[in-house]
């Protein structure tokens, strides 16, 4: 207890002291002799490799349209949308195909210009399959009627800018993909007084984020004022980690002169893109167990929505496209701007195929991705990465008994006991599970990445998360 | 050798010892809780796994239950039931036997893999990754989360299936509320018709998904005499109380997916 209030104090301190020096001289230079912005626990994966980041590091976003895209209704957290449209009717870019369901819903509209030649449900990553509208591009490019921006985000009215993130359907790109205009309402008794941009990508594998920073920062920048001004926040942090000085270069130069904005340099380490270690690192707070940021008077966003935001505001265009990486085994690792709802197979023949024979094909990055189970599957608004693995890479090894060595406990950046969790865990015992906080773990991996014994801790806390819900779901209704 | 202090240890440790002996006889007496002794009887003759099927605590707590009177003997499916209605001197109505089955002969080779798992042995794992590795969203996934909650050791994993040894079963369901697809079900023991599957697809996604899917063709519907059986959601369904155990529909399902089981016992 001691030990921990200690920490808590030396950490505080060290962020006072930070805050002090750039806000007195505003200057990083003299910041950077501090340590850097960090969290207890945490791993460094593929560190030997660069994170697995090399290959597609330095390889320019290139432009890829497919001529078949499959989109799904259902890419937001929430309700998936209703499509409202017909077999066969002749669609245009940024046309509305799904309408939203629910509070959480989102509009979904079409990435290509063409006509819908199927809607039919598709297996997808997750558990059900997912209704997909499929349209044959045309390859005419023509954008639907109507579509009208704000101009400037420095001038726009403040109130005008929710509606038209919702408009644009735009959700957490991050890899959650929770709406962002509900993230953006700040419910009744709460206020806000810090937002975050995480550039940090944490990631491996991954550097679509990177290159989104690199090669268009002002549209970053240009998404933070954004949400600032709707919000009337006063405070914005960019927070990018030290593996990545090109674009702390390019964002900072970005910022320059716009109010409010800051860039935070962050310690390579996973997961420092994590909502909660991010406020923790950047602001000191402490989310309290089982809340959102909100409560600490902050909003974490990804840098890649951010961009999302600025489009949508300045021009009024939707979210049709994203940056996604393809990297492992393909011939060309890129990072890509696909349209939402390309085919994985067009992508990855874009990227010249495979350089070896394909073992697993993960959707997202390596820590956090989820298995395709086919080449059909298509990019949703969360897809940062495609990584195909080979054989070698891609086999599992059995289970073995736990040692009691504790790395999982040292890795943990929430501050759980994994050991023990994943007893009651795979004992059924979801009332011990429940009491040694298993709802706060954030599915990160960083215990199963350091178990020697190589157990799976964090798939089996995902499922006794998901039974636990679904136990509170049934005693409500 | 000075004998004295041994002597004064055990004398004092005695007297120590005699003191707290006259003092627990005396409690012991005085302070006796009256218990029931046929709840020890009774005890002995429940199921003893602590499965929780009775909806009490434990067995314990069911055996005390009973004596008390408030709940009936049979209510543990595990229990022998005639037994404990002879310790208390109750007449007790043996209810007929369940046992759980699995509805489902999805075994390897029969059914279309979708693609091949290796993760985490759980089926609720297996299950939220795209929809399972097998093609067929109803059909048992098989990596034995059924398997590790029977406290009675019924339930084995041959050829990607879980199957139900019927005479260790006593049909408390822990492994019904484990299935992630439901394809356990608490069915009398004496029901020997039985349609293993639930795919309530069309029949030509039923049939590509499984070799032994119902693909809801009506023929047991045409067969049937007594008009017992019927195709509801794409599956056909007989009804037990119609149903005489004939075992006509059995022999002409195209599918194999009606079983007799009092002709057969279905391959594992």
């Amino acid at each position: 207890m001691q030990l921990s209030n200690g920490c808590a104090i030396i950490s505080g301190g060290i962020l006072f002291i930070r805050a002090t020096l750039y806000h007195l001289f505003n200057s990083e230079r003299l910041v950077l002799y501090l340590p850097k912005y960090s969290f207890r626990g945490g791993i460094h994966p593929m560190h030997h490799e660069h994170e697995g980041k090399l290959p597609s590091r330095n390889v320019p976003i290139r432009d890829f349209v497919s001529d078949t895209v499959c989109i799904p209704m259902g890419m937001h957290l929430g309700a998936p949308s209703k499509p409202c449209v017909q077999k066969g009717d002749h669609v245009k870019i940024g046309q509305v195909i799904g309408e939203p369901v629910g509070g959480l819903g989102l509009p979904v509209h079409s990435s290509v210009s063409g006509e819908v030649v199927a809607i039919e449900e598709r297996i997808s990553t997750g558990a059900a399959p997912a209704l997909c509208v499929t349209i044959h591009n045309d390859f005419q490019d023509e954008w639907v009627e109507g579509i009208k921006g704000y101009g400037n985000v420095e001038t726009v009215d403040p109130s005008v800018i929710i509606p038209a993130i919702k408009n644009a359907g735009i959700c957490g790109m991050g890899g959650a993909s929770f709406p962002t205009h509900v993230k953006l309402s700040i419910p009744e008794g709460k206020t806000c007084d810090t937002i975050i941009l995480n550039g940090a990508e944490c990631e491996t594998f991954l550097t679509a984020d990177f290159r989104l920073m690199v090669e268009y920062p002002g549209k970053v920048v240009d998404g933070l004022r954004a949400i600032m001004r709707a919000l009337n926040v006063k405070r914005g942090v960019i927070a990018i980690e030290d593996n990545k000085p090109e674009a702390v270069e390019a964002i900072r130069k970005a910022a320059s002169g716009r109010e409010g904005v800051e860039v935070a340099v962050m310690r390579t380490k996973y997961p420092q893109g994590g909502e909660k270690q991010l406020i923790r690192a950047i602001t000191g707070r402490k989310v309290p167990s089982g809340k959102l940021p909100i409560e600490v008077s902050t909003i974490v966003t990804n840098v890649a929505t951010a961009a999302a935001i600025a489009d949508a505001v300045i021009d009024g265009r939707p979210l049709i496209d994203r940056i996604t990486t393809i990297t492992g085994c393909v011939n060309k690792p890129s990072n890509l701007r696909l349209r939402i709802g390309t085919i994985i197979a067009d992508a990855i023949g874009e990227c010249g195929g495979f350089s070896e024979e394909p073992g697993k094909i993960v959707m997202g990055g390596g820590m956090t991705g989820f298995a395709a189970p086919n080449m059909e599957i298509s990019v949703a608004k969360a897809s940062g990465g495609i990584v195909v693995y080979n054989e070698k890479k891609a086999r599992s090894v059995e289970e073995s008994p736990c040692i009691r060595c504790a790395r999982c406990v040292e890795a943990c950046p929430i501050g759980l006991d994994p050991y023990r969790l994943k007893h009651y865990c795979d004992k059924g015992d979801l009332e011990s599970a429940k009491a040694h906080n298993v709802m706060d773990c954030i599915l990160c991996g960083c215990c199963s990445y350091n178990c020697p014994s190589r157990r799976w801790l964090t798939a089996s806390f995902k499922i006794t998360k998901e039974a636990i819900a679904l136990e509170a779901r049934r005693k409500k209704s | 050798m000075n004998w004295i202090p041994v002597i004064l240890a055990f004398s004092v440790l005695g007297l120590i010892g005699l003191v707290f002996g006259v003092i627990l006889t005396i409690a012991d007496k005085k302070l006796k809780v009256e218990t029931d002794p046929r709840i020890a009887q009774v005890r002995e003759l429940v199921g003893g796994a602590n499965c929780g099927a009775c909806g009490f605590a434990g067995c314990d707590a069911f055996a005390e239950a009973v004596v008390e009177g408030k709940v009936k003997p049979n209510a543990c499916p595990a229990a022998k039931a005639a037994a404990i209605g002879e310790v208390l001197g109750l007449s007790v109505e043996v209810g007929e036997k369940k046992v759980a089955r699995v509805i489902c002969q999805g075994h390897n080779g029969v059914v279309t893999q979708r693609y091949e798992y290796d993760g985490y042995k759980s089926c609720a794992t297996a299950a939220g990754v795209a929809g399972g590795p097998k093609e067929c969203r109803y059909a048992c996934i098989g990596l034995g989360d059924c398997m590790k909650v029977c406290p009675f050791g019924a339930i084995s994993m041959e050829n990607g299936i879980a199957k139900i040894d019927e005479n260790k079963c006593v049909a408390c369901g822990n492994c019904v509320d484990k299935c992630p697809r439901s394809a356990i079900r608490i069915i009398p023991a004496d029901t020997k018709v039985i349609v293993l599957c639930r795919n309530a697809d069309t029949g030509r996604v039923a049939r590509a998904a499984c070799m032994k899917a119902c693909i809801a063709c009506q023929r047991c519907v045409k067969t049937c005499k007594y008009g017992a059986i019927t195709v509801e959601n794409g599956c056909a369904r007989i009804d037990p109380e119609k149903c005489t155990r004939c075992g006509e529909c059995a022999k002409v399902c195209p599918c194999g997916c009606i079983v007799d089981y009092s002709v057969v016992t279905p391959e594992a």
